[in-house]
């Protein structure tokens, strides 16, 4: 290709589509690899305010938040500006839309980094570089010259440690000084050439990348791969040589990786360390927080206190029976006691007061029923506001917190990507690859929040298999501890069973679910950062923000939910509903008839469904027909919302009514082959 | 030889890529056709590790064994 004698004049390139929540403000985009400390920058720019949302038309949540005068973006960590995925996918179309973008790299990685560096400037954007972690270059002997990478990339550059806020308040006199760097004549030539055709220098350069959907949008067909691989190799060999000119390595290269990152990865310690890292995770979220904390606020504050004070408000001069049920240390009932208020608690006040009395400061529990249908709804037994408030207030944050905290101790130590390493070869086994640990792991602890996690899966493909296996077959928190008492209860062999059907069901669904839809597992292929401590101000932070966005978002589901079988119980649906049910439940799955009731409690919240098991006083055989079926079943309606949500009304509701007929069905042959 | 089969320890040099996005993928990374690699582990199930230019990064055994080296 003959090099064109084209002068280039300074010019401005159009500003093309908006991005979600526009205003008119000049666009800072941060862009980074993984791990390069991209949110610890972005954090100290945005200080406490951040909105989250998704990307139109995408589940990859986008960080949005104020910087001075700018609206100031963050970016999924990428390698390169491109559509492999849905990451890259998002990133890309941030990118376009960026006014000045702040690229941070790794001090420590900059052959790797400097390839996306290098990849924005020739997409003609204004761009100033954060050379991170120099600290970590120091320790390595590596001497790093940035006055040289000014020069070679003819864009600002500014070095920091990140982590100790050194270097940052350069960044504003950074931005401010960001422009277009060196690129190659010919390239920046002949994209000019395309700039009739498409809006701009940067998507003239990702058409020529191969760019099926950039090319889409300008209706002409994107560059061949070999075109791509022409323009990668130059861009490659232009940066090895600016390294060249830039890192000194002081001493031999040597990995410095500290002893337990190695052996994080080793085949003969690899796999006891995850089991012991899994085991403090449990000790943690499923011992401290589900059961010691959960106790207290759920049990004691939330019940206890909250409750217990807006029933005896919304009982004031209302029409209401109250029964007073006085437990022993053991919770076993020792007396009772009914009364009816005919005006309420506080128009009778002195007959509440003597009832107040003759409990005394004996532990008790009140049960509150209002003859109006109406505050039987909002307020009564499933009332959707008092189970909604206990349920989200006093059960579910503080088990959201305590695994949200796990998640970023283990996202910022860089175990994380290891993790996923290790159980890469196991979790193909159910069509999954490595980083769908994640969401599983989450899943124990709440499913509707691990079934928000799934969008940070790659590939539609990976989203739905997890999102699947994620209703269908992981029991949650709330499940878990009633659920493994009434095993303990049924013996050690219903335990094995009932694991190895869960377990076999697992692979089954998985393996069909790989072989059906089309697309292939994305092969593993990641860089596994160095490990360090995690820095506590950076965990708190993410878990804040996690927790918030999270309970925003499935707040409303779980209250839709609570309120949606209030009113089937006021109304006498439920009570229908179970007796449909019947046939079912004693002569296919033959078990009591109120395990029906179990079974649609669980609907409302999973820890009902199985907590409603444990009066029956089934057989083992039974127990574990019951669990199999409940287990498998669709869990809360929390998570049913959001999966519809996640993966969109047909898609979630084939998985809803699947696992429906699955759960029944399976839970059926289990009984009928062991009774 | 493809990288699949490269023992923990010793080092190779790349000598052919897969086609593909993939392709771009490693270009990306650093690992083009005359890098160095040295394997740093392998894992029971085929994922191997190997030392890249100060990176640690870890492949699936299907991708290693799409790609060519020759052993040093």
């Amino acid at each position: 290709m003959s090099v064109p004698s084209v002068e280039h004049k300074p010019h401005h390139h159009i500003r093309t589509e908006s991005l979600p929540g526009d205003t008119l403000k000049p666009r800072v985009v941060l862009v980074g690899n993984p791990n390069v400390g991209k949110s610890v920058v972005f954090n100290y720019l945005s200080g406490l305010y951040v909105d989250v949302s998704n990307f139109p038309g995408t589940t990859v949540e986008v960080a949005k938040a104020s910087y001075l005068h700018y609206d100031l973006f963050d970016t999924p960590g990428v390698y390169g500006v491109s559509s492999f995925n849905d990451e890259e996918r998002v990133a890309r179309d941030i990118i376009l839309n960026a006014d000045i973008i702040v690229n941070i790299v790794d001090a420590v990685h900059l052959e790797r980094d400097l390839f996306l560096t290098q990849q924005l400037i020739d997409m003609g954007k204004r761009v100033c570089v954060v050379v991170n972690m120099i600290d970590e270059a120091k320790k390595q002997k590596l001497a790093v010259d940035l006055a040289t990478l000014e020069e070679e990339l003819d864009v600002p550059v500014l070095g920091t440690v990140a982590i100790r806020k050194e270097g940052l308040d350069g960044i504003h006199a950074l931005i401010t000084r960001a422009r277009e760097g060196r690129q190659r004549e010919a390239l920046h030539a002949e994209l000019h050439r395309m700039l009739s055709v498409v809006g701009s220098q940067a998507e003239a350069l990702l058409v020529l990348e191969g760019d099926p959907i950039v090319a889409a949008r300008h209706g002409i067909a994107a560059a061949d791969a070999a075109r791509r691989e022409e323009i990668y190799i130059d861009r490659r060999n232009r940066v090895n040589r600016i390294v060249h000119h830039v890192v000194k390595d002081v001493q031999t290269r040597k990995l410095l990786s500290t002893r337990i990152g190695r052996a994080s990865v080793s085949p003969w310690f690899g796999f006891p360390i995850l089991a012991f890292v899994l085991y403090l995770v449990y000790l943690f979220v499923g011992v401290f927080v589900a059961q010691d904390v959960v106790g207290v606020t759920e049990g004691d504050i939330g019940k206890g206190i909250v409750e217990f004070h807006i029933k005896e408000f919304v009982a004031a001069h209302a029409a209401v029976t109250v029964t007073a049920t006085v437990l022993d240390d053991e919770d076993e009932v020792i007396e009772e006691r009914a009364e009816r208020f005919a005006n309420g608690v506080r128009g009778e006040a002195h007959r509440w007061r003597s009832m107040r009395a003759w409990v005394a400061e004996r532990p008790v529990e009140y049960d509150f029923v209002y003859e109006n249908p109406w505050l039987v709804l909002f307020f009564g037994e499933f009332g959707a506001v008092t189970m909604t408030l206990t349920y989200l207030i006093f059960l579910l944050l503080p088990l959201v917190l305590g695994f949200y905290f796990a998640l970023s101790v283990l996202e910022d130590s860089g175990y994380l990507p290891r993790l996923a390493t290790l159980v890469d070869r196991t979790l193909r086994f159910v069509g999954l690859n490595g980083r769908a640990v994640i969401p599983l792991i989450l899943g124990f602890g709440c499913v509707t929040m691990a079934t928000i996690t799934t969008r940070l899966l790659g590939t539609q493909r990976e989203k739905t298999i997890a999102t699947t296996i994620l209703q269908l077959a992981i029991p949650c928190s709330a499940q878990l501890g009633v659920i493994a008492a009434l095993l303990a209860t049924a013996g050690v062999q219903a335990t094995l069973i009932y694991t190895g059907v869960i377990f076999a069901f697992l692979v089954l669904v998985g393996t069909i679910m790989n072989r059906s839809l089309p697309g292939e597992i994305s092969p593993l292929l990641i860089d596994l950062p160095a490990m360090r401590l995690p820095q506590m101000n950076n965990v708190m932070k993410k878990t804040g923000f996690k927790t918030w966005f999270f309970m925003k978002e499935a707040s409303p589901w779980f209250f839709i939910g609570a309120l949606a079988v209030s009113i089937l119980q006021v109304t006498g649906a439920l009570v229908h509903i179970m007796d449909a049910l019947q046939p079912l439940v004693t002569g296919w799955l033959q078990l009591p008839r109120e395990a029906a009731t179990a079974f649609v409690m669980g609907l409302v919240r999973r820890d009902f469904g199985a907590a409603g098991l444990y009066d029956l006083s089934l057989s083992p055989y039974q127990t574990v027909a019951a669990l199999v079926t409940i287990t498998l079943f669709v869990p809360c309606v929390a998570s049913l919302m959001v999966m519809l949500k996640e993966r969109g009304l047909r898609e979630g509701m084939i998985i809803w009514v699947g696992s429906l007929v699955l759960a029944i069905g399976i839970g059926g042959v289990v009984s009928q082959v062991l009774l | 030889m493809m990288l699949n089969h490269l023992a923990k320890g010793l080092r190779a040099r790349i000598t052919a890529l897969p086609d593909g996005e993939i392709r771009s993928q490693f270009i990306r990374l650093g690992l083009v056709e005359g890098a160095e690699v040295r394997c740093m582990d392998r894992l029971p199930g085929g994922t191997i590790i190997v030392e890249f230019c100060r990176q640690e990064i870890a492949l699936s055994g299907e991708l290693a064994a799409s790609i060519a080296i020759d052993q040093l």
